[in-house]
């Protein structure tokens, strides 16, 4: 299984994956990739083990 | 510890007159003392945020700027009819990535003998939908007109318990900072 990453925008460092939260569409586009399975997006959240800081992206939430 | 953990207060009303801002003042001040740990008093009153949107698009970037650097946070709440302002929840639902698996306490306060006990127990189940970590000590400032002077000192802190809170409280922080940056979701491997 290949893991999500993700560099620090602030610093460079590559940033540790630590979260998925399920989270709702806030947006036509971002329900149509909803799947059956959860039902929701995933919120994938990293934080930068260099300077602390946190990011994330919004993926469908059955990939 | 190379950063020194960032654990802001954040006062959660708006309202003139209000008696939270002593009692977020006085946590603050407390704050402030513990080494290792820098602070900062938010005044949601002062957020630029507006009332008829939400989510990202909602977003006062300073604040949402000091909630990804922050540890942890501290909210000040009073209880209005056995609730939370409703102004703070519209304030915290605007960001969520900064919150999640980071550390809150709540400190309570109210007029009367709960010391906004009840406005704890309704905040409880919003922060860990936001991916906030609560901890089990909590602070109440019961009948809070009482407990601060025309100046806004605090003239008996019996019953407050802000020690043990904030010695919590920065456990967590410390041990949840290990965690987002060390620990990957799904365990090793």
């Amino acid at each position: 299984m290949t893991r999500p990453a993700m560099t620090c925008a602030k610093c460079g460092t590559e940033m540790n994956h630590q979260a998925d939260k399920l989270v709702q569409p806030t947006t036509g586009e971002e329900a149509a990739t909803v799947g059956p399975t959860l039902d929701g997006l995933l919120e994938r959240v990293f934080a930068c083990p260099g300077c602390g800081w946190i990011d994330s992206r919004r993926e469908s939430g059955d990939s | 510890m190379t950063r020194p953990l960032f654990v802001p207060v954040i006062l959660g009303t708006p309202r003139h007159g209000r008696m939270s801002e002593h009692a977020a003042k006085a946590v603050w001040s407390e704050v402030a003392k513990r080494p290792g740990v820098d602070t900062d008093l938010v005044d949601i009153a002062k957020l630029a945020i507006p009332v008829d949107d939400a989510g990202e698009e909602a977003k006062d970037p300073h604040f949402a700027e000091l909630v990804n650097r922050a540890d942890a946070l501290i909210l000040v709440v009073p209880e209005y009819n056995h609730g939370y302002p409703g102004l703070l929840k519209h304030v915290l639902d605007t960001n969520l990535k900064e919150y999640i698996h980071k550390a809150v306490g709540v400190v309570g306060v109210s007029a009367g003998v709960f010391g906004g006990a009840r406005a704890i127990q309704n905040l409880i189940p919003v922060l860990r939908e936001l991916g906030l970590v609560t901890i089990y000590w909590d602070v109440n400032f019961t009948s809070v007109r009482r407990r601060f002077d025309d100046s806004g000192n605090l003239v008996d802190d019996s019953f407050l318990a802000l020690d043990k809170f904030l010695d919590e409280l920065l456990w967590m922080a410390e041990t949840l900072r290990y965690g987002r940056e060390n620990v990957t979701i799904g365990g090793p491997g």
